[in-house]
């Protein structure tokens, strides 16, 4: 019996570690287990009025704060019969993506690139690399820009409410930052150039199943419909037909699976099912990579998140300029009057599908929340892929195992703090 | 010059200070120069240091873990800061104060049994270790840390601010979102520090700085805005988001 274990995984968001048991030839084990203090957030929603929603969530995650505003805000307007206008969608839309953009720029270059490098962090890098983390920094710099001036604070912004927002961009800021995505846009050729010459590792290769949002008719972050691998669409209100969680003993996480088999979520599934709604130059990147983005390797999400980072970008200063060329309106906030009901909504977090479903009383208050985060979802397919790079791997020293292991989790970017908050979990017999 | 050696820790938490800090891009480089950073797990991966001249602490004690790792912090530091609503004053998750900790397993993990060593409650720091400096926020401000870090650097004794977010309103000349708009806004019994960041935006303060330590006129507040024609349940929650385990606010909570 030979025991592989990673000890509190670095460079990923949260609390986690691998724990790997090779039996000769077989592999007896192979998990990534989360052992992140339980926090309730769940409980403490119940109870509270409708507007705290989006300001509670938002804790759950520092990475990705603003995906959980804006898809608890969108339940909440469901569950309520709220429509809000253009401005508000546009303004939410700016904010998924600055989420991916910092995200994106935070995982390829400080996260990832270090073990590709053969560094311990992106620190370490700056010697030979400067250039290249540089450029880094400043297209992360771009995404936390937009979440400024749109939410009021690079994490857990300030403004978003159910309804829209209790202030809106200036015109003088949305110009300033338009230039700034312009001058950052460096940074994702970089992401591109960077991790389309890195040799992509082979070992975790399988035939793979992706569900991500079907963003209608541009690549974007949020709609109304799930795209699944086999070709099926289905509406958000089926959303547990595609998470289908159990809960297990080995992980503080659920597993997920959809038709038998676990599935991947992310910028990897976003890319293989919407591929043909990119536009600009992100597109013409990605017709020059499509080649090297294997569906069947999971590493090949840093490839997806590079062109990811570069459409988002473009696609920020395509909706800035629309604000302005529209004429931003100084909206206040749609009159709210609390009401029963319940609202499902999803969107795209950077890594991943995140569903928020809630039940509200007729006084507006959470009597019923349920969120499924996308770490929670790939879990069970992480564990799949360990399993499988254990075996092609069990010759290497155990030193050299245990990186490579660490690589395959971290190319699925897990958010560790995220996919344990809301858990019921039944102790196996 | 000797760098000083600089450890950053996390406990139960969103690690939000430290995307914070991450999210100081153009400072960054300069301000990681200055010291010599010997753990940082969310960046790096290197070893558990033998000793830090500072460390920096996020995240609230809640499980059994959380609280070894702390002694140990502890005990290897030199000076500790506590970072962060959530090493403050327990976090967010502090709102359930009060509540059984089997009723909170039963109604999230559906038992009684008690996983993960949860202590029962979540603890800011200073309820278990003797802490040096508390930087307040949910999460913290940038500009503040820089400061902080470039005092304890210089060896200069850190100020942190020791009054209300009022303060700062009224420096900003906003006008007082209780008086003008009757806002339930939590800025009179708040410490300052994030520049009045939410009135600045059109919106109430809800305390993510937590209460003013040994300062906050909790009774006033909910005095103030009782008046206004809040309901009781609606400002003890208000005030337990981030303050559950102040004083005046768990006395609030526990005669809820």
């Amino acid at each position: 019996m030979r025991e592989i274990r990673v000890e509190h995984l670095a460079r990923v968001e949260g609390h986690g570690n691998i724990e790997v048991v090779l039996d000769g030839d077989e592999v007896k084990k192979a998990i990534l287990r989360i052992y992140e203090g339980p926090r309730f957030f769940e409980r403490l929603l119940i109870g509270r009025r409708y507007y705290e929603v989006p300001d509670i969530v938002a804790r759950i995650c520092s990475i990705c704060p603003d995906p959980y505003q804006v898809a608890s805000s969108r339940a909440i307007e469901r569950a309520m019969g709220i429509r809000v206008d253009r401005q508000v969608e546009v303004l939410r839309e700016l904010q998924l993506i600055s989420d991916v953009i910092h995200s994106h720029a935070l995982h390829l270059f400080f996260l990832a690139l270090p073990d590709f490098m053969g560094y311990k962090d992106a620190m370490s890098m700056l010697d030979k690399y400067s250039e290249t983390v540089k450029l880094g920094l400043k297209v992360k710099r771009a995404g936390n820009a937009i979440k400024e001036v749109v939410t009021g604070r690079t994490v857990h912004g300030v403004v978003t409410k159910p309804g829209g927002y209790t202030r809106v961009p200036r015109r003088e800021e949305l110009e300033r930052l338009a230039k700034q995505l312009e001058e950052s846009i460096e940074g994702a050729r970089e992401a591109i150039r960077v991790f389309s010459s890195l040799p992509m590792p082979e070992f975790a290769r399988e035939s793979n199943q992706y569900i991500a949002v079907d963003p209608g008719d541009a690549y974007g972050y949020s709609g109304d419909h799930l795209l699944t691998s086999d070709g099926e669409r289905y509406p958000v209100e089926r959303y547990m037909e595609l998470t289908n969680e159990v809960t297990v003993g080995h992980s503080s996480a659920k597993h997920s699976s959809y038709k038998g088999r676990s599935f991947m979520t992310g910028a990897l599934a976003r890319l293989l099912l919407n591929r043909h709604r990119l536009y600009g130059e992100a597109r013409e990147a990605y017709g020059k990579l499509e080649d090297k983005i294997d569906p069947s390797n999971p590493f090949s999400n840093n490839l997806a998140q590079a062109v990811e980072l570069l459409y988002s970008v473009e696609r920020a200063v395509d909706l800035i300029n629309g604000l302005l060329d529209e004429g931003i309106r100084d909206e206040l906030m749609v009159e709210v009057s609390p009401r029963a009901g319940e609202g499902v909504a999803v969107v795209e977090a950077p890594r991943g599908l995140l569903y928020h479903h809630y039940k509200l009383n007729d006084k507006g208050e959470v009597v019923f929340a349920n969120i499924v985060t996308p770490t929670a979802q790939n879990a069970a397919n992480m564990d799949h892929y360990l399993r499988i790079a254990a075996r092609n791997l069990r010759g290497l020293g155990d030193e050299e195992l245990k990186l490579r292991l660490e690589m395959l989790v971290r190319a699925y970017d897990p958010c560790i703090s995220c996919s344990v908050h809301l858990i019921r979990l039944r102790r196996e017999p | 010059m000797v760098k000083p050696k600089v450890g950053f820790y996390s406990l139960t938490g969103c690690q939000g200070e430290y995307l914070t800090i991450l999210g100081m891009e153009d400072s960054l480089l300069d301000l990681l120069s200055l010291v010599e950073v010997v753990e940082f797990k969310l960046a790096s991966s290197v070893e558990l240091p033998v000793s830090v001249d500072v460390a920096f602490v996020e995240g609230s004690v809640s499980t059994k873990k959380d609280l070894e790792y702390l002694e140990e912090i502890r005990r290897k530091s030199g000076t500790l800061v506590a970072l962060g609503n959530c090493a403050v004053w327990g976090g967010i998750q502090a709102s359930t104060t009060g509540t059984d900790w089997k009723d909170l397993m039963r109604s999230v993990y559906g038992t009684d049994e008690n996983l993960y060593g949860f202590l029962g409650e979540h603890k800011g720091l200073s309820e278990v270790v003797q802490v040096d400096y508390e930087l307040q926020g949910c999460p913290i401000e940038g500009r503040e840390f820089t400061e902080l870090l470039v005092d304890l650097v210089r060896g200069v004794r850190p100020v942190l601010p020791d009054y209300p977010v009022c303060v700062e309103c009224k420096l900003r000349e906003i006008p007082c979102l209780i008086v003008e708009r009757g806002l339930p806004c939590l800025g009179p019994i708040t410490v300052a520090g994030c520049d009045a960041r939410c009135p600045s935006y059109d919106t109430a303060c809800i305390g993510c700085r937590g209460p003013l330590r040994d300062e906050a006129n909790v009774s006033g507040e909910l005095e103030t805005l009782l008046k206004r024609g809040y309901d009781r349940k609606t400002l003890i929650d208000l005030m337990s988001m981030f303050g559950a385990r102040y004083g005046e606010v768990a006395k609030l909570v526990a005669g809820r």
